[in-house]
């Protein structure tokens, strides 16, 4: 469907390097990154408004690398919308329809079916100025889906969207994904990656670092990067050895046992906060229990997050009742427990 | 009195003065001018020539301007180039240039010894002493005004809108006249209409293309240095009238503009 084959692009300080990715038909694709990571920068040379310095962009087969902007039916939703503010909403999305000379009959019609598809029918008489972020980008998906392109290329399509209108836009996006709508979204937003994407790509410095289904990639993370943005917060720098036939990483301050596998002499140790238990007591028989203080306590989304130092310092989610039930404080003492399936090396 | 009612008071003061130095010699004018003279003036053919002469070559003059102006505004919004700055110090020169040195310099261009001179010399046209000349006087300078009214107005369009259009399937042409022109209307509106009244009261650079035919501020001139102030007086307050005329006029048509030209745009596509 979509392929890009090794796309450089050197753009005032910042360069894409070497960009491979594949898209087949009718995937969600994410690509994550941070601000300034080149998502946006490769979204306008797959649409054709910047070109890149080498290599090719495929769609369906044929090379699209030195296509016309306006032949390449990959439509594009900008991050804050760019609905042309002198029209109105019906005018914004019948715009592509008057550049082909469509039938005034028949504009209307795909017009007004377009604004049933995507809930609008009620703004089409309405300036642009008047309508909520929600709306805009509702107006914004069905002016590009109007045009039928081949692929709908999504610029952090939540990004201006207050946080309640989010899921009636992440709704339709996925509704007219299962139409059969190929989808490349980016974002910086690791939350909508998990809930829309068939599959992720994580872009950073203008490096793609890994891709693959949500899964794999954010349980199996190939670097301290693409850990991050997982949400996972604890990472020790470790040697690895083998003490009483069993794996063992040693960071500067604590060992910690591992699952039986094969692993490097050195790495990065993960956990993921909310692999990490609580007791007040020690937990005797579990390979790894660890004593420290509670030195920072934060409400988090479900819970609270703690900060535990015992010479490596853990970050660790607690449900609310876990947290009541324990009366935890600051400066309390606290055993930690985790168990090696949750250790993983990267 | 508290701090804050001075302050204004101060302000408002100042205000008054500013707004009383630009009105008083206007009130003056009006004044001084008995309607018997003011309508003999109005009657006056050579008055009535001069200011027909001045309003239509100042309007032609911008109206031409404009189709290389605007074009060239965008380029200027949109584009980074080598160089850009010297360009915009040129597009600039001929504001803070004395306009007796312009007009020399243009006349230099536009005689018969000269590069524009020579060529319109062969089809015929003396350039010095015609309306063409006094057009070109007008544009050179006043047309900077155009030019940086329209680029700060296509600056102030979000790129992103024209890229959007594009992706939408517009060529750049019609990207330019259904996107970027509609939303730079009132800038290049504002421009245009500080144009054709630069052009139209300029004095030093035309006195030296054509002193004949005589646009109304060359006529104006002659006859403050030939009969004195009250003659010049009420050929002054005509063509004052006329342009406020004009003026308020150009400004409800382009406001009009600006409203149906979505219109216009739409139904074209």
């Amino acid at each position: 469907m979509l392929e890009l084959k090794n796309i450089s692009k050197n753009y005032g300080n910042f360069a894409l390097k070497d960009i491979n990715l594949s898209i087949s038909k009718g995937e969600y694709f994410i690509l994550l990154g941070r601000s300034g990571a080149g998502k946006s920068l490769l979204l306008e040379i797959i649409a054709g408004l910047r070109s890149p310095d080498t290599g090719s962009i495929y769609l369906n087969g044929s090379d699209i690398t030195k296509e016309k902007i306006q032949r390449r039916k990959t439509g594009m939703v900008f991050q804050d919308y760019a609905i042309f503010p002198h029209l109105t909403v019906f005018d914004n999305i019948a715009y592509p329809l008057r550049i082909k000379h469509m039938q005034r009959d028949r504009m209307y019609y795909a017009v007004n079916e377009m604004a049933e598809n995507v809930n609008i029918s009620h703004l089409l008489n309405r300036k642009t100025n008047e309508l909520s972020g929600g709306e805009k980008q509702r107006v914004a998906v069905a002016r590009t889906l109007v045009t039928s392109p081949e692929i709908i290329l999504l610029d952090e399509p939540m990004a201006s969207i207050d946080a309640p209108l989010r899921d009636d836009v992440r709704s339709l996006l996925r509704r007219i994904n299962t139409m059969g709508m190929t989808m490349l979204h980016v974002t910086h937003d690791y939350s909508e990656a998990v809930r829309l994407a068939d599959n992720v790509g994580l872009i950073h410095n203008g490096h793609i670092l890994q891709t693959g289904d949500p899964d794999s990639v954010f349980s199996r993370p190939v670097n301290k990067f693409v850990a991050r943005f997982a949400g996972i917060r604890n990472f020790y720098r470790v040697k690895i050895y083998r003490e009483k036939g069993k794996p063992v990483a040693e960071s500067a301050n604590r060992k910690y046992i591992l699952n039986e596998a094969d692993y490097p002499e050195d790495g990065l140790l993960i956990i993921k906060s909310d692999s990490i238990s609580v007791y007040l007591g020690e937990q005797k028989g579990m390979d790894n229990c660890i004593k420290g203080i509670i030195t920072e306590l934060n409400r988090a989304e479900n819970g609270y997050e703690l900060f535990v130092d015992s010479g490596d310092r853990y970050h660790v989610l607690v449900s609310k009742n876990g947290f009541e039930q324990l009366s935890l404080n600051t400066g309390k003492t606290v055993f930690l427990s985790f168990s090696t399936d949750s250790l993983r090396i990267i | 009195m508290d701090t804050r009612s001075t302050f204004h008071w101060i302000i408002l003061i100042l205000s008054s003065l500013v707004l009383l130095f630009i009105l008083a010699p206007l009130i003056g004018m009006v004044l001084d001018t008995s309607p018997s003279e003011f309508f003999q003036t109005v009657k006056d053919e050579e008055v009535q020539d001069s200011v027909w002469l001045t309003l239509s070559v100042a309007f032609m003059a911008t109206l031409i301007f404009s189709f290389m102006a605007i074009p060239f505004a965008w380029l200027m919004a949109r584009y980074n180039f080598p160089g850009k700055s010297i360009v915009q110090g040129l597009v600039d020169l001929p504001v803070v240039l004395p306009h007796s040195a312009a007009g020399i310099a243009l006349l230099g261009f536009i005689s018969r010894e000269g590069l524009i001179g020579k060529a319109a010399d062969a089809i015929g046209l003396n350039l010095v002493g015609n309306p063409v000349g006094i057009a070109m006087a007008m544009a050179f300078v006043s047309l900077s005004f155009l030019i940086n009214a329209a680029r700060d107005g296509f600056a102030a369009v979000p790129e992103r809108l024209e890229k959007a259009a594009m992706n939408l399937g517009a060529s750049p042409v019609r990207m330019f006249f259904t996107v970027s022109l509609p939303l730079t209307w009132r800038n290049i509106a504002s421009g245009f209409i500080m144009m054709f009244a630069r052009g139209m009261s300029e004095f030093g650079a035309i006195v030296i293309i054509a002193y004949h035919p005589m646009t109304a501020p060359v006529l104006i001139y002659e006859r403050f240095n030939q009969f004195g102030i009250s003659y010049a007086r009420p050929a002054s307050l005509f063509f004052i009238l006329v342009a406020l005329v004009i003026f308020i006029i150009i400004r409800i048509f382009s406001n009009q503009a600006s409203r149906s030209l979505k219109k216009v745009t739409l139904n074209n596509g």
